[in-house]
């Protein structure tokens, strides 16, 4: 009886342990892990599935993880020799990945004449290989406005205070709160302050484009205009994440938001008639805010072993597919990579998506370089500091470069 | 081997190789992490440094400063297991009387407990915004008094945070204290009526000293789950925020292991924490009689 009882229960754990291991190794199944937002994950979700039915006996699983935590996940799960097969994202952090070496090049896993079907800056080539293809170019901010209040969008930073007190005056005023804000975005982080600071003449990098350039009259102006448009103009909310800016524009109490192109889908699901418009232009500088703009695409993990990569590689040319990837862009207005998708008539007759591809182009390309991730992390106490009046916009630009050279020193070590 | 200790073996021998693979091992790993170099760039080719992060960490300045995150991460210990206990205790001595009702009360008050913890941050988080929060909503419609930027100022922040896992923490010490209540024999109660003593006589020379050998165990625990409560500072305050100033020696860590890459940093620091808590455990346990009979 002993002996049954303990030879079960070895049995019984050994299926456990074995099962816990080759689950994630079975080679019939492809994992992507994502940042996607719940409207492009259903679309993901849906291609998958598609899949899956044209290709019976293959399983392709999609995981959410928050923007940080996929790329803290993923390079840790990566250097354990784990993780997903391919992991889809900004390009930001293929910087970071190929440091901590957690992905694969592309360019011997995929023909020329196959890339040459993309457009160049969906290709994202870093220390001379290529780690990432995208399905979408972009990932870009914009004005986001409600037709409901908006006709015509603000072209200056000028017009935009006068169009929001006019917005406000109209819907008037509950205890000195505006029922209705004339324009709203994230305080916390530092990628939505972008476009005032590039508006403002400044960038986050020097000329050689690893040395942070944060503590500079560009950076001091642009921290006043937007504490200026909470304080002064009083045309912002005075508290704003992602969340609450979301929320206020989707329940109609912000005319007008500062989003990016991962969101739009979901206000028109909402119900709400908008119209994307390209950041308006800094009238003292004559700049234009230009938002940073980075493909969006799939990588691959360095963990993937070579008898897989086949399925890995056709389930890719699945979801970069034309078919796919106009799926995607009718449904969200995102900028696909596909040459051939730029002379489609629905692109081409959409108005918003002709903003969204016009804000691109004023846009600035986001640097892949590791750095970035100090300049982020500088960033990111300073402008919260500025925006909660405990630090002058002077004190904060030099906090956040003395910052962000001690982390990437800290990085080099 | 006896057939029995043959069994013993065969029964312990998967709880042992589970222990190795999710605690010792790890454990170790940190352990030598710690006295190592593995950042962003010597992620797979990190080698032994000595104690270079162990010095890193108490002499060179950071961000947040490591000392003024100590000392926060003591005020938030103390003043949260110092309401969870008080509370705690003082709730059980309600819910040990012969109120209507009971059942129900008891329910309702372990329920903070019973919700994840993750959800009741972000609610709460919430109900901290300046403009739309419930809080403020309160204080300027109902109390008449200024909205308080919750969020925003860094004291004000990690006051929320307090508020929040107060809430959170008072139902696990009540129904601790309750339990022990519950165990005291009533003849000694009767006796001290009889000789005339008082409520708060017999509160301080029956019930507390003889719910001390089991609240003991549980303010180590709560201050040590306290200490290392990483979920509601980090997202009440969402990543230490404003400006890192909410930080917490265990979120401090994360953000230094997660966000910046320092694993070998943030392995000396979870060791230097591993450290501070076994000690205030041993003298908190040695120095309260933990372990001494109550009879």
């Amino acid at each position: 009886m002993l002996r049954t009882v303990s030879v079960s229960f070895l049995c019984l754990f050994f299926i456990l342990v074995q099962g816990c291991s080759t689950r994630s190794s079975q080679a019939n199944r492809v994992v992507i892990w994502h940042q996607m937002r719940p409207d492009e994950g259903n679309i993901l979700q849906r291609q998958i599935t598609r899949y899956m039915r044209e290709h019976p006996g293959v399983e392709v699983v999609q995981l959410y993880k928050e923007t940080e935590q996929l790329r803290s996940s993923y390079v840790v799960a990566a250097l354990a020799g784990q993780g997903p097969d391919l992991i889809h994202g900004p390009s930001d952090p293929v910087g970071i990945y190929e440091a901590t070496q957690s992905i694969k090049p592309l360019e011997d896993i995929f023909p020329q004449s196959y890339l040459s079907e993309f457009d160049s800056s969906s290709l994202l080539w870093y220390k001379g290989h290529l780690y990432q293809i995208a399905d979408k170019i972009g990932n870009h901010l914009a004005l986001v406005y409600n037709k409901k209040y908006v006709q015509k969008p603000p072209q200056t930073d000028v017009e935009l205070i006068k169009l929001s007190k006019s917005i406000q005056e109209k819907y008037g005023y509950v205890a000195g709160r505006p029922n209705v804000y004339g324009l709203t975005w994230n305080y916390i982080e530092p990628f939505f302050f972008i476009p005032f600071y590039t508006g403002f003449g400044g960038w986050v990098f020097a000329e050689d484009g690893v040395t942070p350039a944060l503590d500079n009259q560009s950076m001091v102006n642009a921290l006043n205009f937007i504490r200026s448009l909470r304080d002064k103009e009083k045309i912002v909310p005075n508290e704003a994440d992602y969340e609450i800016a979301d929320a206020l524009f989707k329940d109609g109490k912000a005319a007008m938001l500062i989003n990016g192109d991962w969101s739009w889908a979901g206000y028109k699901q909402k119900g709400i008639d908008i119209g994307i418009a390209p950041l308006p232009k800094i009238t003292s500088t004559g700049l234009w805010c230009a938002p940073m703009t980075s493909p969006k695409g799939f990588s691959l993990n360095i963990n993937v072993r070579s008898e897989k990569l086949p399925l890995i590689v056709d389930v890719l040319k699945y979801l970069l597919s034309e078919e796919c990837q106009l799926e995607t862009v009718k449904e969200l207005q995102t900028a696909p990579t596909r040459k051939s998708l730029y002379k489609n008539p629905f692109i081409l007759s959409n108005e918003n998506l002709q903003n969204s591809l016009l804000q691109i182009k004023l846009g600035r390309s986001m640097p892949v370089v590791p750095e970035l991730r100090a300049v982020w992390d500088a960033m990111r106490p300073g402008y919260q500091a500025v925006m909660g009046r405990a630090r002058t916009p002077e004190q904060a630009a030099k906090d956040m470069q003395a910052l962000a050279l001690r982390k990437i020193k800290e990085m080099n070590e | 081997m006896s057939k029995n200790k043959f069994f013993i073996t065969f029964l312990v021998l998967p709880a042992f190789v589970l222990l190795a693979a999710v605690v010792f091992y790890p454990f170790l790993y940190n352990v030598a992490l710690a006295f190592g170099n593995m950042n962003l760039n010597k992620i797979r080719d990190w080698h032994f440094i000595g104690l270079r992060q162990f010095v890193k960490i108490f002499t060179e300045p950071s961000q947040p400063d490591f000392y003024a995150v100590f000392l926060k991460t003591i005020i938030w210990t103390v003043v949260n297991v110092t309401f969870h206990v008080t509370l705690g205790v003082f709730l059980a001595l309600l819910l040990n009387q012969q109120i209507k009702g009971k059942s129900i009360y008891r329910t309702l008050l372990v329920l903070p407990w019973a919700i994840p913890q993750c959800i009741v941050a972000l609610t709460w988080r919430g109900m901290f915004n300046y403009e739309y929060g419930s809080f403020n909503l309160i204080l300027t419609k109902y109390l008449g008094l200024p909205a308080v930027e919750w969020l925003r100022s860094p004291t004000e922040a990690f006051l929320a945070c307090i508020l929040t896992n107060v809430w959170l923490g008072f139902p696990f010490m009540m129904v601790v204290a309750l339990g022990a209540l519950q165990s005291i024999p009533h003849e000694l109660y009767e006796a001290a009526e009889i000789d005339g003593a008082t409520w708060g006589h017999q509160l301080r020379t029956i019930t507390l000293p003889l719910i001390r050998p089991v609240m003991i165990p549980a303010i180590t625990l709560g201050a040590v789950w306290t200490f290392n409560n990483l979920n509601i500072v980090w997202l009440v305050s969402n990543a230490g925020e404003p400006s890192d100033n909410t930080h917490i020696l265990v979120s401090f860590v994360y953000k230094a292991a997660f966000n910046f890459y320092s694993f070998s940093y943030a392995a000396a620091l979870s060791l230097v924490i591993f450290l501070i808590l076994l000690v205030f455990s041993l003298i908190f346990m040695k120095q309260s009689r933990a372990t001494e009979a109550a009879y």
